[in-house]
């Protein structure tokens, strides 16, 4: 069990051409690259990482999952996902610590309530697991939970949904760049992807810090920078505003929170790592930008919120606040598009503070559109051509807005 | 114990005594003791035990920096019990302990630690796979360290306070006092934060001589005396920076002491400049056992003695790499203690006369040697040391163990402020190369050690700082300049990492227990990164977060990598530098919300008021269910809503018509003086955003108009028509009048003969109709702007009064609608009446992708103005015939017995094909209606739907298409 141990993913050379390139060693890069060597026989890929691997969302999430998600497009592919832990832990032989802890949302009034009400029954309609619960009910899930009428939102009731839980992402980033390796994929750290070299209208090559590799295939998977690169390199103008999240941690404690515990009305959620940490996470900046800085505001805010719904936290630290990237589109649900109008240039970004949960099989469905060509079906409703059409997704009923006007 | 008294040094008074409880027994403490110190004094030397492998931990460092001494304090958990002062009547326990600190019951794991690898629970556990959920329960019992219980409440006052300041400076050592002196002098404001109780830093405990005379703790009193009196300087101590923020916002948290009227206060601070002084801190000496209970760092075993009085031991052995370590060798002598070796990691560059008193003193001392394994069971009896190549051994007897590499700057303020650190070869740390404009640093953070280099370059930061808020220093500035240049500069840093040993039981990491073995067996995994490695190994992420492993760590890195184009690389340091509780950053956690000018008497008239966005509105007055009542009192008699939430606006100048035309989809040129129109705002993508009522105000000719938005829209509705007039260099005003007006509803058959005892107006049907605007005034005194709109359904009109008439029109049309019986009603009861007339709430009949057409509000749009570019226009022009869209329809049960479908319900057959937006049963009609958002193909009247409830279980229940309005068709009641 403890022989020597090998590096989980080898240094590779450089090669000066590559069947898919990937940009971006995040979950999204690392999880297409290993499906198309698993499920494809793809092998030749370089995934190009500017830092190194995690470096961006994927290590800077706080690893939630679900599949309760508004509308049908979306709960299939998150139900998957949810599937794929267990699989891949054993395929990776690496363990992902998939926590199957489910997820409680707090309602503070009758309008969340129906909204989760639309949310619970699509859920039941695909076989998801889903419930609406009462404040007793949320308190016997969450004893720290206050159900009085003293805080500010007094809880209302609540969607409970066994299913989802946490999964310790820097787990998933090695675990994939393992089997990634494994079957062949080179990673290539501390790499700068430059440009794309297209001819025809279809790519060619990949400019990169450490030369020109050529190839017929790029995805671009760099999360948060993903629209900048792609209006930098194709001059491609994608729907997004990119906005900086934040989260934080307090010190470990022993088990106090056996669920996920969010509500939308505070902005708010909260849950225990495996390490005893409560994991807790803002709303993003108020405006775009690309800076990653906390704010003293947003810790204060934390606070706040969370010892509303959970008192006793009151007695509890605070210990480390960072701050990380969400690329929003103007529906939060994300772009998973190819081929177009560009042969042979792939996109999958716009996953916001949602892309952990997915990562995978987005991986397993932008591999299978890169090997074969074709969007699978259960991607089509994601395509970027929704936009130019103004048929916008449903996966939030509230208008959002994160462009400068917001 | 007996301390060590009549020391100049002291910050205890023994005399002043309180009891502390801890293992069932009060222990005495001074005033002065913090919780650690006083049990020190008590004999105490194994405070806890570590995360994973329950090893006994003791006192190492006195300012926190890693959680070997946190405690759980009267129900708090992770207390720093070095840092918070010890309280009469306090309980005190150990964390992670079965049975207690000394003998724990899991005290076994740490002979397993082999058995635990770097990355090992990535590697085990999912093994067969069912073993995982039950490997889980015991994975989150064994972490964490201390417990809050989930019915915990804390006690205690926690203030908030924001001062602005010229200058800020952290740390009240000899630079920031000079820092601070010297900007003060310059004529600013100034605030200095010292986490201490007390200002002196680096000073405050030493005897050694000051080379300007005096001793230098003579010379900290002298200083802080200064600071103290000036007036422009306001000092708080045991206040903690925990972050610096864009443009030098400075936040803290200051423990209130036995005499303040705060337990504890957050603190955010404006300032023009920051300083930050805030010296260095000891890298750990690396080798086997190095946080043995005994083990202690050079200031740790210092300050012990020093400010309280106390022996860090019986026999002392010293294993350090600095002068610093020597004087506290030296003077832990003179004060009687006995001190049975020094190991000197430095073969040479001592100071000689350092060197000669050991000599004199006939302390054995040995030049390049080092600590390489501390040994006993379970606290510190005797210690190896070796030649720094590990070539010869020698062992002594010792209780206390005082060991330092070096020092690591506390570069926090500087990395949360946004400096880049690099590796400086000459001190061993991480300096800053570039910082962040109007932030300066100052002191041993700077590798200064020299007692008048530190005051030169304090006073010289400080100069800098008051030249960032705009003062005429030059000339200050350059000869504090040329007096540090002939000062010493930084001194030479100790670059041995660890001592010669493999590191089985070498911990680089003590919150995490993680070992110099785990480091490596980091590396042999491809985690090259020290920011992988930290993650890998959990290194830094515990309590102390970098506190202890922070230096070492890259440094141990780069050296093992051994390649020359490796520098070493710091790892990120984040916010809280010290971790504030949730309690002090809530803070008073005042609550901002609104109340409309009439929330008394709606709350005294028995609504039930409810937190809605920012506003605080009444549900529900009556008890009826569905508020029944309510509802029917507006349809056959009349009501009251308070409906003050509403936006309000006025628009005027030249070019506010252009303003309203882009961003409205009607026409709002045609609008006639003295007029109102209702009208929609849509998104790029022609989705509905807005609706609201707009009036030409004034006469013909004048460009002035009042308008609406809906509740909780106010601040977007402004942002919205600035961005979207932006480029244009349009000539108007926008003014927001939402908390300046306040709106009464009167709505029902009534209405009109309530209206017309009180208004000075004809209001009679055909002098104000339906959709008409009218201004008046009620009693001759309140000037109301009067509108007929149908909200509800029925004769209504909606008063816009400024707020401060607000009650008293209430009251007056409460009055003269008594003899009618007119009733209060909520939203609860708004929310039935405007469904049966088929009106949409936004984003309850509309979510964020229903376009105006879809909720069939295309008469709102005018197409023919397309000179306005209006938003959304493009969009619904494209989607005017797109199919697959959600639309909106009107529908009742298909089973005149089944109740209304609950809000929210998925409409499905193999797929989901819209859901149920309201459904309520209406007391008009006799019969459950609803509307809904369906795909187009199910529109047509006497489509059945097919409703699939949460909780259903495949029995769904059914609905049919039929047309809206519900009530009243042909709106004859609004028109009444
Ligand atoms: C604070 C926070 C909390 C979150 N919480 C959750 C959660 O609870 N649940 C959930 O599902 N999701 C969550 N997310 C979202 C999730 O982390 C992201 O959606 C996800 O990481 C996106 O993965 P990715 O692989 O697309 O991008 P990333 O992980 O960001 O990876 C992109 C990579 O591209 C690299 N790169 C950029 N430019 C270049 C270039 N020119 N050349 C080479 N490489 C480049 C970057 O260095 C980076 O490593 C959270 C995100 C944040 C920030």
């Amino acid at each position: 069990m403890f022989g020597k141990s090998k590096r989980l993913w080898p240094r590779a050379p450089m090669k000066t051409a590559y069947d898919a390139v990937i940009i971006g060693g995040g979950l999204h890069g690392l999880a297409t690259a290993y499906f198309l060597a698993r499920d494809h026989g793809i092998t030749d890929v370089a995934v190009i990482e500017k830092n190194y691997i995690g470096f961006g969302g994927a290590g800077r999430n706080t690893a939630i999952v679900r599949a309760n998600q508004r509308t049908q497009e979306n709960v299939p592919l998150y139900k998957e996902a949810l599937d794929l832990w267990p699989v891949l832990t054993k395929e990776l032989d690496f363990n992902l610590m998939f926590y199957n802890c489910g997820n409680l949302n707090l309602a503070h009034g009758e309008a969340t309530l129906k909204a989760m009400r639309l949310n619970v029954a699509t859920a039941q309609f695909h076989g998801v697991k889903s419930q609406l619960v009462d404040p007793k009910e949320c308190k016997e899930l969450v004893p720290a939970l206050d159900i009085s009428d003293r805080p500010r939102y007094p809880v209302f009731g609540g969607m409970y949904h066994p299913p989802g839980g946490i999964v310790r992402h820097d787990a998933v980033v090695w675990g994939l760049a393992k089997g990634a390796a494994k079957r062949g994929v080179h990673i290539h750290q501390g790499t700068e992807v430059a440009g794309i070299g297209t001819s025809q209208g279809k790519v060619v090559s990949v400019e990169t810090d450490r030369g020109k590799i050529h190839t017929p295939r790029v995805l671009n998977a760099a999360g948060g920078y993903a629209a900048a690169l792609s209006h930098a390199f194709l001059r491609q103008r994608l729907p997004i505003s990119v906005l900086t999240i934040q989260a934080m941690v307090t010190q470990p404690l022993k088990p106090l929170l056996d669920h996920v515990v969010s509500s939308g009305t505070y902005h708010c959620y909260g849950n225990q790592t495996l390490k005893g940490e409560i994991a807790t996470g803002a709303h993003m900046d108020p405006w775009p930008n690309y800076t990653t800085d906390t704010t003293a505001y947003y810790i204060k805010h934390q606070a706040e919120a969370l010892t509303e719904m959970l008192p006793c936290l009151k007695g509890v630290k605070f210990m480390r606040h960072w701050a990380g990237l969400a690329d929003m589109t103007p529906d939060m649900a994300p772009i998973m598009d190819g081929n177009d109008p560009i042969e042979g240039y792939y996109v999958d970004c716009g996953w916001g503070y949602f892309g952990f949960k997915s990562s995978t099989v987005t991986g397993k469905y932008m591999a299978q559109f890169m090997a074969k060509g074709e969007c699978p079906d259960i991607l089509k409703p994601f395509q970027l051509k929704r936009f130019q059409e103004h048929r916008l997704m449903g996966e939030t009923a509230a208008l959002v807005n994160y462009s400068p006007d917001n | 114990m007996n301390r060590l008294t009549h020391l100049p040094t002291l910050r205890i008074r023994p005399e002043s005594r309180r009891d502390i409880h801890y293992r069932g027994k009060a222990h005495p403490a001074a005033a002065g003791d913090t919780i650690a110190t006083a049990l020190y004094a008590n004999g105490v030397r194994i405070f806890g035990r570590s995360l994973k492998y329950h090893r006994p931990r003791g006192l190492y460092s006195l300012d926190g920096e890693c959680g070997n001494t946190t405690m759980a304090v009267d129900g708090v958990p992770n207390v720093r019990t070095e840092t918070v002062p010890a309280r009469a009547g306090m309980t005190v326990k150990a964390q992670n302990v079965v049975g207690s600190a000394e003998r724990d019951l899991l005290g076994f794991m740490d002979a397993l630690s082999f058995a635990m690898p770097a990355g090992f629970y990535y590697k085990t556990m999912h093994k067969p796979a069912p073993v995982w959920p039950l490997a889980i329960n015991r994975i989150r019992k064994q972490a964490g360290l201390g417990a809050i219980a989930p019915d915990f409440e804390i006690t205690g006052v926690f203030d908030e306070l924001y001062p602005r300041a010229d200058v800020c400076v952290v740390g009240g050592g000899p630079a920031g006092m000079c820092a601070a002196l010297a900007a003060a002098e310059a004529g600013l404001r100034v605030i200095l934060l010292e986490a201490r109780p007390w200002m002196g830093g680096f000073f405050d405990y030493r005897a050694a001589a000051h080379p300007g005379g005096g001793l230098l703790h003579e010379r900290a009193r002298e200083l802080a005396d200064q600071v103290e009196k000036a007036p422009t300087i306001r000092v708080f101590t045991s206040a903690a920076m925990t972050g610096a923020y864009h443009d030098n916002l400075i936040t803290a948290v200051q423990q209130g002491g036995d005499d303040d009227p705060f337990d504890s206060r957050y603190l955010q601070i404006r300032a023009g400049a920051m300083v930050a002084a805030t010296g260095c801190i000891e890298r750990p000496l690396l080798f086997e056992n190095n946080e043995k209970p005994g083990v202690m760092q050079v200031g740790c075993a210092h300050r012990l003695a020093r400010t309280w009085g106390l022996m860090p031991g019986e026999k002392i052995a010293f294993s350090v790499g600095h002068d610093l370590g020597l004087e506290a060798a030296l003077d832990l002598a003179e004060l009687g203690g006995r001190v049975v070796c020094v190991a000197d990691i430095r073969e040479d560059g001592q100071d000689p006369a350092l060197a000669a008193a050991l000599a004199e003193r006939r302390i054995p001392y040995f030049k390049g040697w080092v600590a390489t394994e501390a040994q006993g069971r379970p606290t510190l009896g005797r210690a190896v040391f070796s030649t720094i190549t590990g070539t010869v051994q020698k062992e002594f007897s010792c209780d206390a163990l005082v060991a330092s590499a070096g020092f690591t700057p506390v570069t926090g303020p500087l990395n949360t402020a946004g400096a880049k650190l690099a590796y400086d070869n000459h001190t061993g740390f991480f300096l800053p190369t570039d910082l962040p404009p109007k932030t300066h640093a100052a002191g041993r953070i700077m590798g200064l050690q020299d007692p008048l280099s530190l005051e030169t370059s304090g006073r010289l930061a400080g100069l800098r700082a008051a030249a960032d808020c705009g003062k005429r220093v030059d000339d200050a500035v350059r000869d504090a300049e040329a007096a540090l240049a002939s000062q010493p500069g930084p001194e030479r840093g100790c670059k041995l990492v660890t001592a010669p040993v493999k590191g089985k039981k070498t911990f680089i990491c003590f919150d995490e227990d993680t070992t110099l073995k785990n480091v490596k067996q980091a590396m042999a995994q491809g985690f090259d990164v020290p920011e992988l490695i930290k993650r890998f190994t959990a290194a830094g992420t515990g309590p102390g977060q970098g506190g202890i492993p922070g230096h070492n760590l890259p440094l141990f890195v780069a050296q093992t990598q051994a390649s020359p184009d490796k520098h070493p690389r710091p790892t990120t340091v984040r916010a809280p530098l010290v971790p504030p509780l949730l309690a002090e950053y809530a803070g008073t956690n005042h609550d901002m919300s609104k109340r409309t000018p009439v929330h008394e008497s709606q709350a005294a008239a028995g609504g039930k008021m409810e937190r809605i966005a920012v506003w605080n509105r009444a549900r529900v007055f009556s008890k009826s269910k569905g508020a029944k009542a309510e509802i029917e009192n507006v349809r056959t008699n009349v009501g009251m809503l308070d409906a003050s939430t509403l936006g309000k606006f006025r628009i005027f100048g030249p070019d506010a018509v252009k303003a309203l035309q882009r961003v409205y989809a009607g026409d709002m040129t045609k609008i006639p003086s003295k007029r109102m129109k209702y009208a929609a705002m849509c998104n790029d993508d022609g989705c509905l955003l807005d609706d609201g009522v707009i009036v030409k105000q004034g006469d013909a000719g004048a460009n002035d108009f009042y308008f609406t938005a809906s509740t909780g829209r106010a601040g977007q509705t402004v942002e919205w028509i600035r961005y979207h007039a932006k480029y244009e260099n349009w000539d108007f005003h926008l003014v927001n009048l939402t908390d300046a007006y306040g709106v009464i509803n009167l709505a029902g058959p009534n209405a009109r003969k309530v209206l017309e005892k009180v208004a000075d107006a004809d209001v009679s049907n055909d002098a104000f109709p339906f959709m008409g605007y009218r201004e008046f005034t009620v009693n001759q005194t309140i000037p109301v702007r009067a509108m007929r709109l149908g909200f509800v359904g029925e004769l209504s009109y909606e008063f816009h009064v400024p707020s401060s008439w607000m009650q008293a029109l209430w009251d007056v049309l409460a009055e003269a609608g008594a003899e009618f019986g007119i009733q209060n009603f909520g939203l609860e009861a708004q929310n039935t009446l405007r469904m049966e007339k088929g009106h949409v709430i936004i984003g309850s009949e509309s979510e964020q992708r229903t376009n105006l057409l879809d909720l069939g509000l295309g008469f709102l749009w005018d197409r023919n103005k397309p000179e306005a570019k209006t938003v959304g226009a493009v969009a619904l022009r494209q989607a005017e015939h797109q199919k697959g869209r959600l639309k909106l329809v009107g529908f009742r049960m298909a089973e005149p017995a089944d109740r209304a479908p609950k809000d929210g319900s998925p409409i499905v057959d193999d797929r989901i094909r819209g859901y149920v937006c309201t459904a309520r049963y209406s007391h008009a009609l006799d019969m459950p209606v609803g509307m809904a958002l369906v795909e187009d193909e199910l529109t047509p009247e006497g489509t059945r739907l097919s409703i699939f409830e949460d909780g259903c279980e495949g029995n769904l229940i059914h609905g049919e298409i039929v047309s809206m309005p519900f009530y009243d068709p042909d709106g004859k009641r609004m028109r009444m």
